[in-house]
């Protein structure tokens, strides 16, 4: 019943693009123009106001990994300090490094990545399929235009609308943070429920403006499957409205999920926004102050550690595809 | 036979070169969806295009009261650096709109290119493109946005215009490359483009004869998506402050609106304005997405419920 070959197809493909990503990782700065070693120095001088000291460069460069050796020795000096967990140091929040930082932050991100999609992935089909077995109706009609009317809204002006009607002026909503001060953090009822109350509005707007794709998506495929022979032939068998309209949906909502696992990404681009915005203590936040800091490491380091969890993301979506897409398992047998 | 009716077809000259770009309007005005799209659209081009001969003042201009609520002679009043809302909301549109339809033409074109070879190609050819769109689609776009403009900024550079509409076409083709490659890899296995290869025509012919006339309500659709990326992309690039922040589009104003807290300090005429703005052209784009699916796949379209109640795929009534 397991459909092995489409699993190991799919994890090959997992692994390449890890590695594309790692090396994709390790180029860009190399690649582009200014050397990020340079811009360190040249900061330090800037505050300093007078030349730097040789033996201090050389201190600098192994403090932040950075070297001049060839390309690739450097390149299995970084493979080496991957496999290791060595992400380097960061520049903002100096003594401090990389892993630490993604280690306190990653969880916040994933959890709201991971609570907000499968919300807007449910809700949002739910509602596609709601407007595709009324089409023509009113209620299509007004599904559609509050979907493309979501989807037409910046997510960030929304988010700031959001923060300013329930947290800045009714103060319904706290302004930041992930959970109160006055909980310990843990398995424990009150922290879960401090963090869900936390998490609340950053979700919702997540939710919010992803949700016109889904809905959209799941109308346009379930139309066509509303007007196929094969429901044609369940009504001509007597079977009840919402029988049918089940049968509609499970053969439509496939196409979607291979859109779930492509959405990841943007999800995650959506969250690194909002998270800046609500001031959510995940990956976003650090990001923001990374590049007002030209923190590189750290950059690189969420940089890496986000695509790796968006690709794990797909990989998981795409073997749970193999198993609802009975095409594909009979592929594998 | 069917070589000499394509040569009549080419002979036709200019009347028929008239014909090519009336037919697709009066097909995009025949759908609901698309044509509130299109005028909303063209209102917003006429919009870019006057907007500066329009404006009643400099958008760089700083010498206003500063803080002032909408008024007679500041139609959306001021920001706090004393800049007229009004002119700059003129002056950025066209730059706004040009930056989304760069992104969507030169997106278009090459997800055009890459999709349709894949799905034309040998299999381990699709495969291997296949895997290349994926990566490109797994990759979160902000990020690479991020990572780009934060190098820029290290070499004290902005992102300008033109590396800005480079990196929202590097992190926003691979949509439309996966749909051409699925409908390409569909369409290749019909019997009219196995009699035009049994004829011997070429495969470039038949790509440029035959599949991309019958993909081009998708083309258009997915140019209008690629579009709306770049929009949404652009205020992205600029909200992130790695853009050319003295630049005057809808993009900058959100951000410079955003950090001077207009939100909180209620300049609601500095904040709301361009959002306002940036949806409409958003609403726009998703219209005439939508509108040309329907156009291109007919068994979505609205019908005549009176007519027609149960919706047959063959009988529909066009609205």
């Amino acid at each position: 019943m397991i459909p092995y070959k489409y699993i190991f197809k799919k994890s090959i493909a997992f692994l390449v693009v890890l590695y594309g990503a790692i090396t994709l990782n390790f180029l860009l700065p190399r690649l582009l123009p200014g050397n990020p070693a340079e811009i360190v120095y040249l900061a330090i001088i800037k505050e300093g106001g007078g030349s730097i000291n040789p033996i201090y460069v050389h201190q600098l460069e192994s403090e932040y990994g950075i070297s001049n050796a060839p390309m690739y020795l450097q390149y299995f000096q970084y493979l080496n300090d991957l496999l290791h967990g060595n992400l380097g140091v960061s520049i903002a929040f100096f003594p401090e490094p990389v892993s630490s930082i993604l280690a306190g932050a990653l969880p916040w991100t994933l959890y709201l990545v991971i609570s907000s999609i499968a919300i807007s992935f449910f809700i949002g089909n739910r509602l596609g399929r709601y407007a595709g077995i009324n089409r023509n109706t009113f209620k299509d009609l007004f599904v559609d235009l509050f979907s493309m009317f979501m989807a037409s809204f910046p997510a960030f002006v929304l988010a700031f609308i959001m923060l300013d009607i329930f947290s800045v002026n009714s103060g319904i909503f706290p302004l930041g943070g992930a959970y109160s001060s006055n909980v310990n953090i843990g398995f424990n009822l009150p922290f879960i429920i401090s963090a869900a109350y936390y998490s609340f509005l950053p979700i919702l707007t997540i939710i919010l403006t992803s949700i016109g794709g889904w809905v959209l998506g799941m109308r346009n495929n379930i139309i066509p499957n509303v007007n196929s022979d094969f429901i044609t032939f369940s009504q001509n068998l007597g079977l009840r409205k919402e029988q049918i309209n089940r049968i509609a949906y499970r053969n439509a909502i496939l196409p979607n999920l291979t859109g779930f696992s492509m959405s990841i990404g943007l999800s995650v681009s959506g969250v690194i926004i909002e998270e800046s915005i609500f001031s959510y203590p995940g990956v976003g936040l650090y990001m923001i102050t990374a590049i007002g800091s030209l923190d590189y490491p750290l950059l690189q380091g969420i940089f890496l550690m986000v695509i790796i969890s968006v690709l794990v993301g797909n990989l998981i979506v795409d073997i749970l595809y193999g198993f609802f897409d009975p095409r594909i398992k009979q592929e594998g047998e | 036979m069917n070589r000499s009716l394509f040569k009549n077809s080419t002979v036709n000259g200019i009347s028929f070169k008239f014909n090519k770009i009336i037919k697709p309007l009066k097909i995009l005005l025949t759908n609901n969806k698309a044509k509130v799209g299109f005028i909303i659209l063209t209102g917003m081009m006429v919009f870019g295009v006057l907007g500066q001969f329009l404006a009643p003042y400099n958008p760089n201009r700083y010498e206003f009261v500063r803080s002032m609520p909408p008024s007679y002679s500041h139609l959306l009043g001021t920001t706090v650096y004393g800049q007229d809302v009004f002119s700059q909301l003129f002056y950025g549109a066209a730059p706004t709109l040009l930056v989304g339809f760069s992104v969507g033409i030169i997106g278009t074109f090459i997800s055009i290119f890459v999709g349709i070879s894949a799905g034309f190609a040998s299999e381990r050819v699709n495969n291997i493109v296949t895997g290349i769109i994926n990566i490109f689609l797994i990759i979160p776009g902000v990020l690479l946005i991020m990572l780009f403009g934060s190098y820029f900024l290290g070499i004290h550079q902005s992102l300008g215009y033109l590396p800005t509409i480079l990196i929202l076409v590097i992190t926003g083709w691979a949509f439309g490359a996966r749909t051409f490659r699925s409908i390409t890899l569909s369409i290749a296995k019909r019997d009219f483009i196995l009699s035009s290869m049994l004829i011997g025509e070429s495969r470039l012919s038949i790509i440029f004869r035959q599949i991309i006339r019958a993909i081009f309500p998708v083309i258009i659709s997915n140019f209008f998506f690629t579009a709306m990326y770049g929009t949404m992309g652009l205020t992205f690039v600029e909200y992130l402050g790695v853009g050319n922040l003295l630049q005057v589009n809808w993009g900058t104003m959100l951000y410079w609106a955003i950090n001077n807290e207009a939100y909180l300090t209620g300049l609601w005429w500095w904040i709301l304005p361009p959002s306002f703005m940036i949806s409409i052209l958003m609403f726009s784009f998703i219209l005439l997405n939508f509108g040309m699916d329907e156009i291109g796949n007919p068994s979505l379209r609205r019908f005549n419920s009176k007519k027609n109640k149960k919706g047959d795929l063959n009988e529909h009534t066009e609205n």
